[in-house]
Order: C-alpha cells, then sequence, then structure tokens
C-alpha cells in the first residue's frame, strides 16, 4: 500500500518469557484516526509502546513515514505519547511542561514562547501557564498533557486510553476535543482503549485485539454490523451468541429448534434482535429494566438466559411471568467458528 | 487529650532532663573551652588551630575526603538506587536486603575487613605480586584510598537508602514521557530525576558528609596517624596531649562543617530546578 504511513511487520513483543504478543501486521495511513481495541491484557498498550519505542521487540519491525524504526531509541522517534497517568512532570509548572521537549531541542526562546502559547490555546488552557500539574483538574491534566506532545509535531500520536480518568461528561467533552484536534492538526492519532463506545465513535478504524492477535479490523460501521467472531461480536453488544447444530441453536444449557437451517456455524443476536411477545419459544422473565424508549428483559429459557430489549409499548411484564420469543433469521449475525 | 498542659508537660520532663543534663550541659561546657581565655572570651584558640600548618592540612584532608566521599556516594548510589527502584518486587527486595545488610555490621568489624583486602598480606597485594605486577607488596593501608575507600562503603548504604525512597516517589511513566519527548538519558537525569529526588540528596548527602567528618574508627584503623582526620586528631588532643582547648575548637569546627554541608546542599537543591 503506497499510503502507509505506520508500518508493523511480524511484531513480536515479550515480557520475560511471556509471549505478549506474536507475529503482530498493522498498516496504518496518514492521517488516520486508529483505535486498539481489546480487553486489558490484550497486547494493546504492549503494541503502543514499542511503537513509541519505549519496548524493544523481540523481533519484527517498525517503520514510520518509510523509515525502519525497530531499532531507534525512544527520544528519537519523533512521536507523540499521551499516557494514561498523563505523566506530567509535577516540578515544572503547566507551561514548562508544555516546552519541555522544545526546550531539548534548543529553539529560539521567542519560538518556544510561541509554539507553547499557541499548543495551550489549541487545548483551551491559555492562562493556566503558572499553575503546576497538582494545582490543575483530571480534565485539565489531560489535556496539558495532551499539549504537550502536540507542540512537538509529531508523525504519529499515541494515547493510552486517553479518556477512561475522566468523568462521564469531561469523556464526552474530551472525545470531540480529540476529534477537532485531529481534524485541526491533520496528526496520525492511535489510541489504545478497552471501551467499544468510546472506539466506535473516534475511530476511522478499529483494531480488535485478543491476547495479542487481530481478531478483526475495519470500520466501526463494519465491526459494528459485522463482526466475524464470538470474541468481536460479544465485544460489540451481541449478548446472545449460540452454537449451531442442524436447524438448532445449542450451549451448555440446552437447545432450541430454529425454524431454518443457518449456514453458519454460530448466530449471534443482540438483545434488540430478539423479538419479544410473539414466538415459538418460552422463558420465565427473571430481570426487567427499564431504560427509556425500551425494556430490557433478562428471559430463562432453554438455552439458559436469554437477553432481549421489548418496545416500550408493548405490555410490561413482570418477573416470575412467562413470555414468548423469537430468535429471527432477520436479525441473526452468523459467526465463523 | 490531657486534662491540663502540665500532665503533658511532665510527660517530656524525663527527655528533656536526660537530654539537657547528660547531653547538652556537658557539651555546652566542653565547647565552651573553645572561647575561653585567661581574660574571658576569646578567639585566640582558633587562631593558634590555623596558626598550625598540621592542623590546616587535617582540616582540609577532612573537608577533601568528606567532599569525595559524599560526592562518589551521590554518584554510586544514584546508578544503584535507579536499578533497584526499577528491578521487579522480589529481587529488588533481595538487592535492597543487600545494600542495608551492612549497616547490620559493626563498622569495627567491617574496617578490619579493608585490612584483610588492603594489608600487606591482603588479597590486592597477593594478587599484585601473583601477577608481577610489583616485585615487593606495596601500601595501600594508612593511606588516603585505604580512608576514602572505607568511608564510602562505611556511609554508601545511607545515600542508596536515601535516594530509593525518593525515587520511589517518582510518578509512573515520567521518566518514559521525557523520553519520547526527545529527552537522552544524561537529560533525563539532570532535568528529571534529579530535580524529583534532591530531597533525597540532600539528606543523603548531608548524612554520608557528616558521618564521613565524624567517623573515628575508620580513620583511625584505615589512616592511623600517617592520614590525620579531624576526628583522629580531636583523639589525640584529649588522650595523648590533654589539650581540652585544641579538642573543643575541633569540636566546634566539625559541628559548623556539617551544618554548612547542609546548607550548601539545601542551597543547591533549591538553586533553579
Amino acid at each position: 500500500m503506497s499510503d502507509t504511513f505506520v508500518q508493523l511487520t511480524d511484531l513480536t513483543l515479550t515480557y520475560g518469557k511471556n509471549i505478549a504478543v506474536p507475529a503482530l501486521n498493522l498498516s496504518i495511513r496518514e492521517g488516520e484516526l486508529i483505535a486498539l481495541l481489546g480487553p486489558s491484557g490484550c497486547g494493546k498498550t504492549t503494541t503502543m509502546r514499542a511503537i513509541a519505542g519505549l519496548l524493544a521487540p523481540a523481533s519484527g519491525s517498525i517503520h514510520i513515514d518509510g523509515r525502519d524504526v525497530t531499532r531507534l531509541a525512544a527520544n528519537k522517534r519523533g512521536i507523540g505519547l499521551v499516557f494514561q497517568s498523563y505523566a506530567l512532570f509535577p516540578h515544572l509548572n503547566a507551561f514548562e511542561n508544555v516546552a519541555f521537549g522544545l526546550r531539548l531541542q534548543k529553539l529560539p526562546e521567542a519560538e518556544i514562547k510561541s509554539r507553547t502559547e499557541q499548543g495551550m490555546a489549541t487545548v483551551g488552557l491559555s492562562g493556566f501557564e503558572g499553575r503546576k500539574p497538582a494545582e490543575m483538574s483530571g480534565g485539565q491534566q489531560q489535556r496539558l498533557a495532551l499539549a504537550r506532545s502536540l507542540v512537538m509535531r509529531p508523525k504519529v500520536l499515541l494515547l493510552d486510553e486517553p479518556l477512561s480518568n475522566l468523568d462521564a461528561r469531561l469523556r464526552l467533552e474530551m472525545r470531540t476535543e480529540l476529534q477537532r484536534v485531529q481534524k485541526e492538526t491533520g496528526v496520525t492519532m492511535v489510541f489504545v482503549t478497552h471501551d467499544q463506545a468510546e472506539a466506535l465513535a473516534l475511530a476511522d478504524r478499529i483494531v480488535l485485539m485478543q491476547q495479542g492477535k487481530i481478531e478483526q479490523l475495519g470500520t466501526p460501521a463494519q465491526l459494528y454490523a459485522q463482526p466475524e467472531t464470538a470474541f468481536a461480536a460479544e465485544f460489540m453488544g451481541f449478548e446472545n451468541i449460540f452454537k449451531v447444530a442442524g436447524d438448532s441453536v445449542q450451549n451448555d444449557h440446552g437447545s432450541l429448534p430454529l425454524g431454518y437451517r443457518p449456514d453458519s456455524a454460530i448466530l449471534a443476536w443482540r438483545p434488540d434482535g430478539v423479538r419479544v411477545g410473539q414466538g415459538p419459544h418460552q422463558g420465565r422473565v427473571t430481570a426487567c429494566s427499564f431504560a427509556g424508549g425500551h425494556r430490557e428483559y433478562v428471559i430463562d429459557s432453554a438455552l439458559g438466559p436469554v437477553k432481549a430489549n421489548a418496545d416500550i409499548a408493548l405490555p410490561e411484564a413482570q418477573i416470575g411471568d412467562s413470555l414468548s420469543f423469537d430468535l429471527p433469521q432477520a436479525t441473526a449475525r452468523p459467526l465463523r467458528a | 487529650m490531657f486534662r491540663n498542659r502540665r500532665e503533658g508537660l511532665a510527660l517530656a520532663l524525663p527527655a528533656a532532663i536526660f537530654s539537657t543534663l547528660l547531653f547538652l550541659v556537658p557539651v555546652a561546657i566542653l565547647l565552651s573551652e573553645a572561647f575561653r581565655s585567661d581574660t574571658g572570651f576569646s578567639l585566640q584558640g582558633y587562631v593558634d588551630f590555623f596558626a598550625s600548618p598540621l592542623n590546616r592540612s587535617v582540616f582540609l584532608r577532612t573537608l577533601k575526603l568528606g567532599v569525595l566521599v559524599a560526592g562518589s556516594a551521590a554518584i554510586i548510589g544514584y546508578a544503584a538506587a535507579f536499578c533497584i527502584v526499577n528491578l521487579p518486587g522480589k529481587a529488588r527486595g533481595t538487592v535492597f536486603g543487600m545494600v542495608v545488610l551492612p549497616l547490620m555490621i559493626s563498622p569495627v568489624a567491617r574496617t578490619y575487613a579493608w585490612i584483610v583486602i588492603l594489608g600487606r598480606t591482603g588479597i590486592v597485594n597477593d594478587a599484585i605480586v601473583g601477577l608481577g605486577l610489583s616485585a615487593s607488596p606495596i601500601r595501600l593501608l594508612f593511606t588516603e584510598t585505604a580512608v576514602f575507600l572505607g568511608l564510602l562503603q562505611l556511609f554508601l548504604p545511607l545515600m542508596i537508602i536515601s535516594l530509593v525512597s525518593a525515587m520511589e516517589n517518582i510518578p509512573r511513566d515520567v521518566i518514559p514521557a521525557a523520553r519520547v519527548l526527545g529527552a537522552s538519558w544524561l537529560n533525563v537525569f539532570f532535568k528529571v530525576i534529579l530535580p524529583l529526588t534532591k530531597e533525597g540528596l540532600v539528606i543523603g548527602g548531608t548524612l554520608v558528609f557528616t558521618g564521613a567528618l565524624t567517623a573515628y574508627i575508620t580513620p583511625a584503623i584505615l589512616g592511623g596517624s600517617k592520614v590525620l582526620m579531624l576526628e583522629t586528631l580531636l583523639y589525640q588532643k584529649v588522650n595523648v596531649s590533654n589539650d581540652f582547648v585544641s579538642a573543643s575548637v575541633i569540636a566546634m569546627i566539625l559541628i559548623a562543617m556539617s551544618f554548612a554541608a547542609n546548607l550548601v546542599l539545601k542551597r543547591i537543591a533549591t538553586a533553579r530546578s
């Protein structure tokens, strides 16, 4: 691919004898916003640290902008990294935190001043120059860390769980902030997250990882609608996942006839995709919660608990009530084993 | 907590009496010797002390060795502390334990160990003669180098302990953050590690410097009368020449040097980060 900007080739990362990431291959385009998504321990942060040069790969290579940086030290890669802990320098005020990297480049004082002030303005921190990090809120520290990386005009900006330490309101604010900064600067961004909603909302493409391997790679729309494996489907909110046997689905609890013969090994339904109130199957309601436009039911059936969302217009079922439901072919997502 | 203030003070009384009567008073009497003459208050003791070339050289040697020991301990200490802090849990405890272990052994025993190493028939001389580097054993004991090594080994653990606890307080990821922002390891040390551990350095530096100044056994055994330090000179003045005025003057100089070292280190630490 001609427009590949960051290329990871057979990248193998180890901690002592443990292989965290075995032979990873990934191409990232210039200006792209990529999310590395996965549960903790899936190797996403490890991969990011390797791109930054903080972890030497056991084998494989990393190319950035056409240059092999596999053996290049972290301080020579020209990459930005916003740490989950922000990692601000506690002994320096906000201005000096942002100016830290510029001062190392021995730039003229006037340029350091103008770029630092511009960087702080970009993240809305003008006027906070004299504050120490400890005197700033979590959201402000987060933006300060972002500014500190951005003023270096990095080729690639890496962000480790950038929104995880913020409360819900700030998280939405920073989400739009990150998108705005990315559009304004055009910087290639790779961010690590375990929150699929965050990845879906922010990323141009999502790399879903499990046990150091790429489970699925695609746009948020692709991953959301067409997960390919049970792991991907579960991550994307398909809460009902069953093995297919002939013309029925089954799990450890038992089996249910479908009335049609699927041609995939596994079928999955979102709670939205399960039809409630009519259908060939019966179950007992074990939980019911009101969620605005719909009610969320857990129905105990021959397959164990089935999660189903029912329109608010339907009559409410109480816990213990018997409820009929259907697993329609139209809303079933076929998955490979 | 107490029904009245007097009850609280009563509890502090034994400690206060103990310190005052048994420590402060004798020390004050002793030190006042340093300012006494036939006519009353006088600094003549100091003038006389520094008039002697031998005393001057002992003073300068003590200052020099104190600075060298504290400086070397800082350099070795930073390397060791950085290594210890970055070790995984179990190895870290083991290495840290090895650092602390010598503190549980008497300084006399630790100093005599150097005789085994540096003596005429010691390990080093055996090696030198064995390898043919010298026909006969060379003098390693009773040199400034021997005193320096002894003092450094004696007080290095204090520096390492101070620096390890200082480094443990450096926030996680701050050093990698500096690296990614373009800092070489030298930059990381001077712009991040040093400013964030300067309190530890001041404490460690003061402990080591003061320790080196006031150590008696190590310079006495490894330096003897060939390498006199203020502390060994003080002992001579008291026990050999019964010159209490000079002894008091030396004691005052040692106290002044300790305070000065602490002030200088604090000044350096707060100068500019």
